[in-house]
């Protein structure tokens, strides 16, 4: 009961907002693999949302709509990166396994967080905020349990730096698997961790300052999300 | 600005004026489906209160206007997430709104204590939650549930709640310690909970 009371409190303060930036990252990760945690903050959000009645309107500047409406065009753009990334992937599905049936099966799993595996050791995860908008892509060789991650669609951040975490319940804490690059194929070796740990974790990129997280642990926003199935076949 | 006002004293279910409240949730259904004029209708009327939202916790200026604009292409992706049966249009994307403006001013602001946006004002809370007007029943609940609580801990999950503040700059505001505000927090937060699911 007491770590019932523990969750929800913190779910509550997530909610509320009176956590520092690095308690509200550590949450923000901890929902990713915690349900209780997730649902509680949901709850939460929903108890204190009444409350948004209450706050008097500000007219915004004019104009902004204009640049709303802009970057709705600019998503259009962006289903067309997904459909190239889904053959890319399927390419080199294709390529490593040459299996239609697997093809298919990549297509149907290419949703928000998804992985294939493919029975060579090697793993696919799309890391991305919501199923049009993939941001990185990571393969896994399981035998020298090395990560090479592709970007996508990663937005340039001027003065942050994008981190690379694995989350796994049994590691404590999200682990840093080091600095992403917005532009270019960056590698990360996870050589210390086991191979199910690593099979079984949330990846996920948080947005730090330039240079990465001092901490240990994420302190900005979790971006974008990916874990790991089982292969359907 | 009528039909606003009238749409944010009119959430789900009250029954006063069920057409406006009724009208943003069927604009929020056609947006889910990709209707781009429903989205410019639904941008009209409650952009204001969104930026409302936002400029109380990052202050006016680009911050809020950039997240005013990440909120509603999020709304445009999301639509499809809202569910009338678990609360009204307005308080969801509140919901959106507070968590994009939560996110980034503890980014831009890493260090401990966060301090109240300097160029608040706060004659933009006249609106006071507890003035006895007219509201909705999910808020009236609240508000009697709120009511019900000490005056110290129903004034700092107001003000945390409208400001996105830090225990800490809440221990600076009310001049106590910041156990002593987590204390408050928690406790009152328990009997928040409490008065409502009863």
């Amino acid at each position: 009961m007491k770590d019932a009371d523990e969750i929800d409190a913190m779910a509550a303060e997530y909610a509320l907002g009176t956590l520092d930036s690095s308690e509200r990252a550590t949450v923000a990760a901890r929902r990713l693999r915690e349900p209780a945690l997730d649902a509680a903050i949901i709850a939460w959000e929903r108890r204190l949302a009444p409350l948004a009645e209450t706050i008097a309107p500000l007219p915004p500047p004019p104009g902004l709509f204009a640049g709303i409406e802009k970057r709705l065009d600019g998503a259009a753009k962006s289903v067309g990166e997904i459909i190239d990334l889904r053959r890319r992937l399927r390419n080199w599905r294709i390529a490593a396994i040459g299996s239609g049936a697997l093809a298919a099966c990549l297509a149907i799993g290419l949703v928000v967080g998804t992985l294939i595996r493919p029975p060579i050791g090697e793993f696919v995860a799309v890391l991305q905020k919501d199923a049009a908008s993939p941001a990185f892509l990571i393969k896994v060789d399981m035998n020298t349990r090395l990560l090479t991650v592709r970007p996508v669609a990663a937005p340039r951040e001027p003065g942050h730096s994008y981190e690379l975490w694995l989350v796994n319940a049994r590691l404590g804490g999200p682990k840093s698997l080091g600095l992403l690059d917005e532009r270019a194929v960056s590698l990360h070796r996870a050589s210390t961790i086991d191979k199910s740990v690593i099979e079984d974790a949330t990846y996920a990129v948080s947005l730090e300052p330039e240079g990465g997280s001092t901490t240990g642990a994420p302190t900005g926003p979790v971006l974008f999300t990916g874990k790991l199935i089982p292969s359907p076949i | 600005m009528d039909s606003l006002d009238d749409a944010e004293r009119t959430p789900a279910g009250d029954g006063i004026a069920p057409a406006t409240s009724a009208d943003l949730t069927a604009l929020m259904n056609r947006v889910a489906q990709g209707d781009r004029r429903a989205f410019a209708t639904l941008y009209a009327a409650t952009s204001g209160k969104m930026f409302g939202v936002l400029v109380r916790i990052l202050g006016r200026g680009p911050a809020a206007e950039d997240a005013l604009q990440e909120v509603f292409v999020k709304v445009w992706e999301r639509g499809g997430d809202f569910d009338g049966a678990k609360g009204s249009v307005i308080g969801w994307m509140a919901t959106i709104a507070r968590n994009r403006a939560l996110d980034d001013i503890r980014r831009a602001k890493t260090s401990g204590a966060v301090a109240f946006s300097e160029d608040f004002e706060p004659v933009a809370e006249t609106e006071h939650p507890l003035d006895g007007r007219e509201r909705g029943e999910a808020l009236a609940r609240l508000m009697k549930c709120l009511d019900g609580l000490d005056d110290e801990k129903r004034e700092i999950i107001l003000l945390a709640y409208y400001r996105g503040v830090t225990r800490e700059a809440l221990a600076g505001r009310f001049g106590r310690p910041v156990p002593t505000i987590k204390t408050w927090l928690h406790r009152g937060l328990a009997q928040l909970r409490e008065c409502l699911s009863s």
